[in-house]
């Protein structure tokens, strides 16, 4: 089971790598929901042997959550406000993609930093977590579009998800979905700005909400 | 030792009487050339002699001074060096005698003819000497002579310029050498190498020691971003000029730097990997810099500064395997800096004196100007094509053999060096193959803008090709390219030599063998590739002997009037890959807004510029002109207050004596 | 004595293998790309047919070229042919193997694309200059990714010669590193569509010069010159995929022709795979074409840092 949690892993590292590669809005919508379902099955693969029915809600509701509702939700902002469908990149694919390479080393070296109290089931959980987090930082810094913004502050959750398996143990079922919650409801609200920005300024490209500083 | 001395000798006395009889061209000329060939060759068997035998030589005129002894000697790593310098010296020398031909009467050949002995003469006494003042005097004499020599051509403004900058980026690093021979000397109480190899020196010294001989030599050799007088001096100098610059002046900024590590020893791993890093940034930043030049000269200058960071990457690991103990790998890594060091002064040398003659035929040097010269100069054409190949790394020649060993040591590293080392030894393999795949380009961008398709300049032109003069010296320069690419042992034994004197213990049993033995596979190999040439070649001829064999226009694709300015331009060439990597380039394209509907003119142009020089020491410059103009009020011009201050000064120091 | 006459006749079956065989992946990706277009399509054998066709002409030269031109896809062939030999097909053992053959390989390319670059830039037509400045662009970065890769396996093997990278009969430690195997091997696979100029990075069947890369390189090559360009294609193909089906293959039955069966059918998995994905993708527009090979190399760390996480240092 380990080496299959191994390349799952890997797996989800990589649709990072691609997201931050691909240049169409809904491309980036569709690998974020294909991230969020594999990351749903890394609960099962993780506590293969001892499976409860605690474990089996939190990944079912994340999948289902992070998985459909939320690309959906995002396509229909997307068919809604008209946005046009290319990623604006402030910082150029090629450099994303390079800094994403050694933000991926980065965090390999961090987490061998990093002592966990708990034996932990494979060495590549935390790297992966910390890798899909930074990268979903970077595609909140490097890309331009209200929509890449909403995917990148998702994807961070990912990262946060998957580092929150580690202890799924001993966090109760409630905190899990108080933090899914709080995501779905922030998506919700930056939907309704991303909707109200393309009302009022008639595209949404983040870069000009600069005009409203003082 | 006498062969060397001899050589010398007559090199000095050349020098002088060229000078004498500067008026009487003829004698002059023939003068410089049999003292050339003679000390070359006498110079060439002393080297090999102690290569040959391993048997370190040594002079004493017990000539002392204070806190030393100006003595000479010749061990293994000299010997390398002066049979690089030698080769080099003979081929540029005897080109230049041809090239410069054009210009007697015009000019004092005679001074030039003296100034090259000159040179010759304090690069080999730099190379033999066994004390720092001794090599600092042949330093200096080596940077003021070749300055001399980069002014030939002293009407024009930016050849003035370029000796300037030349003149100062030296001297600055002469400075550093400086303030690091007297910290040794003053640790070492004597300034003789063999006191200095004597005595430890305390780890932080030695990286205070290090940094300053990384910019002392560093600038010598060309290290990003200390290379900036490269670019400049390397055009403005006349061709065999350039090509003893970039094979042999800046190679002795590699031979300062190793006999440094020779007599330092014991370096931290943290200089074994700065070294590492500094030649992959060289390396990479190099080659990407030549590709955005459209200058033939300013691109092969560029490309020295590539290999030099090939050549140092292979110190990197030579440097980071001492330091792990692992002596095989230091071995291969030095051996494989050492053979490139040779091989680049080879390829260099050849390809700046072929380019030299595209220059004097075509009396221009930008290579969009230039295309299909390959069938007016095809002895030209074919022998900047071999130097390309081995410059490329490409097998068959010798770049290959030097690039090989220098993977070699870094795949070595990879295998047995700790997880830090590990990273490191992949960087360097990562920026090697970036390295050989970008020169490729590069060569495949000027060999084919110059050499073929049609002239884009002139539609009709005649060119012809260049006396024999010119091409005898390349054509040997190329039979070695070919020589160690086909035939690697002797040269990879010779390196091991030397690389043996720099780690001062000998070479392990059987490891010349493991480290020659893949390499003879690789020839037996390519033995095997020219048979299937030599196949398919008789197969075509056969097939085509009954087959109709036409010639034609080139196919347009059905475009009715081509003309060759609408050929690909070299800058449109290297485009695309400038694009790619333009967050780590200066890359501008300038083209100006249409102003109106179907705007009748329009124009482009793309240029790269020097990041270092433009964003480092230019802001740097300009600041301390700045602030020096803010202290003008000093330089009032009345003596008067000159003497004031002169007054003030002695004062001061009497005052501060008798405290 | 022997066991040089061996060594010379397991080098003939190498290459007489390699010729044989390594125009049929063209024809199985030509048969895949017809069956999803619902097509009959052209036989299987039609890249045999085509090169003894183009055998059997004449040639035309252009009076711009020189020597180069004529030489270039005999150097290139003869390259690439040579390069073969350093890698295990199937049953059939590289019979030249030897310390660091890897950094052979990977310069006997880089020479066969020189030369070729050179002879599209010799024929001075703007559109080959177009295609050479590409493919040149292009090859600089799939040569770090491979290098890249061939460090991770040389990590994992302990080994550096193309058979001892592979496994040398040993099968590589799936169990463990399983991954980084993976991420070498979908690099490689990258690699291997961008070096034999596959759809999503050029279309070898477009028709439009602007747009090609490697076809437009070669526009003005004629009979036998074109038919060993063709096939030194093919047989760049056959190298590369059996370096790869060596990776993919972690197992010997040390039954030669067991072995051979099982590499040929994996080959022409290999084959239909690729010309599976000519048919369900679209070739990418050129500017991200380098994206494309940046997330080679990338993969190719990635497997780097897993080895170094995993490989016990």
């Amino acid at each position: 089971m380990e080496a299959w949690l191994d390349m799952t892993l890997v797996l989800v590292v990589l649709l990072g790598l691609f997201m931050i590669g691909s240049n169409r809005l809904g491309a980036i919508i569709q690998i974020f929901g294909l991230q969020s379902v594999v990351l749903g099955t890394i609960p099962f693969l993780m506590y293969f042997s001892k499976i409860e029915i605690h474990i089996v809600i939190v990944s079912l509701v994340a999948m289902v959550l992070k998985g459909f509702l939320m690309p959906y939700f995002l396509f229909w902002a997307i068919r809604h406000v008209s946005i046009r469908r290319e990623v604006s990149p402030l910082i150029g694919f090629g450099s994303t993609l390079f800094l994403s390479g050694f933000l991926i080393a980065g965090s390999f070296i961090l987490s061998s930093r990093l002592i966990f109290p708990y034996p932990v089931m494979s060495d590549f959980i935390i790297p992966a977590s910390f890798s899909t987090i930074m990268m979903g930082f970077l595609l909140l810094i490097s890309r331009a579009k209200a929509i890449t913004q909403v995917v990148g502050y998702l994807v961070m959750e990912n990262g946060i998800f998957l580092f929150a398996l580690l202890l799924l143990e001993k966090t109760p079922l409630l905190v899990e979905m108080g933090i899914l919650l709080d995501v779905f409801v922030g998506a919700l609200v930056m939907g309704i700005v991303v909707n109200h920005i393309s009302d009022h300024f008639e595209h949404t490209d983040t870069s000009h909400l600069t005009v409203l500083r003082d | 030792m006498n062969l060397f001395l001899t050589s010398w000798y007559v090199l000095m006395a050349a020098s002088f009487l060229m000078l004498l009889s500067a008026r009487v061209k003829k004698i002059c000329g023939y003068l410089f050339l049999s003292s050339l060939i003679f000390s070359c060759l006498t110079g060439l068997v002393s080297a090999i002699h102690v290569l040959c035998f391993n048997t370190p030589e040594v002079f004493r005129p017990h000539w002392q001074f204070p806190f030393g002894e100006f003595y000479i000697g010749i061990d293994a790593l000299s010997a390398f060096f002066l049979l690089l310098f030698f080769v080099l010296m003979l081929a540029a020398g005897i080109y230049g005698y041809g090239y410069l031909r054009d210009y007697a009467g015009k000019r004092s050949l005679g001074a030039h003819y003296c100034l090259y002995h000159w040179l010759s003469a304090s690069i080999m006494l730099t190379l033999v000497a066994k004390n720092a003042v001794l090599f600092l005097i042949g330093w200096e004499l080596m940077t003021v002579s070749a300055y001399f020599l980069i002014t030939f051509y002293d009407e024009k403004e930016s050849v003035r310029k370029a000796g300037y900058i030349y003149l100062i980026a030296t001297h600055t690093g002469t400075f550093c050498l400086l303030a690091m021979f007297l910290l040794m000397g003053s640790r070492a109480g004597s300034m003789n190498f063999d006191q200095m190899m004597a005595v430890p020196f305390s780890p932080s010294l030695v990286v205070v020691l290090f940094i300053l001989a990384l910019i002392g030599f560093g600038v010598k050799a060309g290290f990003i971003p200390l290379h900036i007088w490269l670019p400049h001096a390397h055009p403005a100098a006349p061709s065999h000029i350039s090509a003893l610059l970039s094979g042999a002046v800046i190679k002795i900024g590699i031979y300062g730097l190793i006999r440094f590590i020779l007599i330092v020893k014991h370096f931290p791993l943290g200089c074994g990997i700065l070294l590492l890093v500094i030649g992959a940034v060289s390396g990479v930043g190099g080659v990407l810099y030549a590709l955005g030049q459209h200058e033939i000269k300013k691109l092969l200058a560029y490309h020295s500064i590539e290999n030099i960071g090939i050549i140092t990457l292979g110190l990197g690991m030579g440097m980071m395997g001492q330091a792990f103990n692992q002596d095989t790998v230091a071995f291969i890594g030095y051996a494989g800096a050492l053979l490139h060091v040779f091989n680049h002064a080879v390829f260099k040398g050849l390809l700046f004196l072929s380019a030299g003659s595209v220059i004097r035929t075509t009396h221009t040097g930008e290579i969009d100007h230039m295309g299909g010269l390959l069938k007016m100069l095809p002895w030209t054409g074919y022998l900047f094509l071999v130097g390309s190949l081995s410059i490329c790394g490409l097998p068959f020649f010798n770049g290959f053999i030097s690039e090989w060993l220098v993977y070699q040591a870094l795949l070595g590293g990879v295998f047995h060096f700790d997880i830090h080392g590990i990273i490191f030894s992949c960087l360097g393999v990562a920026s090697l193959a970036l390295i050989g795949g970008l020169a490729a380009y590069c060569f495949a961008k000027a060999f084919g803008a110059i050499f073929l398709g049609k002239n884009r300049s002139k539609e009709d032109c005649h060119y012809k090709e260049s006396s024999f003069v010119l091409c005898g010296p390349m054509v040997g320069l190329a039979v070695i390219c070919a020589w160690i690419g086909l035939f690697p042992s002797m040269m990879v034994s010779f390196s091991l030599q030397a690389a043996q004197a720099i780690m001062g213990i000998t070479v392990p049993l059987g490891m010349e063998e493991t480290i020659l033995d893949p390499l003879l596979k690789v020839t037996s190999v390519l033995w095997i590739a020219v048979f299937i040439f030599a196949i398919l070649f008789i197969l075509k001829k056969s097939l085509l002997k009954t087959r109709p064999v036409r010639e034609t226009e080139t196919w347009s694709c059905g475009y009715a009037m081509p003309s060759s300015r609408m050929q690909y331009t070299a800058s449109s060439f290297a485009a695309p890959v400038l694009r790619i990597f333009r967050t780590l380039l200066v890359f501008q394209i300038k083209t100006p807004k249409p102003k109106k509907h179907f705007p009748a003119e329009t124009s482009l142009s793309s240029s790269v510029l020097d990041a270092s020089e433009y964003l480092f020491f230019r802001p740097i410059l300009y600041l301390i002109k700045k602030l020096s103009r803010k202290l003008n009020w000093i330089q009032s011009g009345h003596t008067q207050r000159y003497l004031l201050y002169i007054f003030f000064f002695l004062l001061t120091l009497l005052i501060w004596k008798l405290h | 004595m022997a066991q040089k006459i061996l060594a010379i006749i397991s080098l003939w079956l190498h290459l007489t293998f390699i010729l044989v065989s390594s125009p049929f992946l063209l024809g199985v990706i030509g048969k895949t790309k017809a069956f999803f277009a619902g097509k009959w399509g052209p036989p299987l054998f039609q890249p045999y047919y085509d090169i003894a066709k183009l055998l059997r002409k004449g040639c035309v030269y252009s009076t711009t070229t020189t020597w180069i031109f004529r030489a270039a896809p005999m150097i290139a062939l003869a390259a690439v042919l040579v390069s073969g030999f350093l890698v295990p097909m199937g049953g059939f053992n590289a019979p030249a193997q030897f310390w660091g053959d890897v950094i052979l390989f990977v310069y006997l390319f880089a020479l066969a694309r020189f030369f070729i670059i050179l002879a599209a830039l010799d024929t001075g037509s703007s559109f080959e200059g177009i295609g050479a400045s590409r493919e040149a662009t292009f090859s600089c970065l799939s040569e770090v990714a491979l290098f890249l890769n061939f460090t991770a396996l040389a990590l994992i093997s302990k080994n550096l010669s193309i058979t001892g990278l592979v496994g040398g009969g040993v099968s590589l430690p799936w169990q463990i590193i399983g991954p980084a195997l993976t991420l070498v091997v979908i690099s490689f696979f990258l690699i291997l569509l961008c070096e034999n100029s596959r759809i999503p990075v050029d279309d070898p069947a477009t028709h439009l010069e602007l747009t090609m890369i490697h076809e437009v390189m070669v526009l003005d090559h004629s009979g036998v010159d074109l038919a060993y360009i063709l096939y030194g294609g093919a047989v760049k193909l056959f190298v590369l995929g059996s370096f790869l089906m060596a990776i993919l293959i972690p197992f010997k039955t040390q039954n030669i022709f067991m072995d051979t069966g099982i590499f040929c059918s994996g080959m022409t998995g290999l084959a239909v795979a690729i010309g599976v994905i000519e048919s369900v993708m679209a070739r990418l527009r050129l500017n991200r074409v380098p994206y494309f090979l940046i997330s080679a190399v990338i993969f190719a760390v990635f497997a780097l840092i897993i080895t170094l996480v995993r490989g016990g240092h």
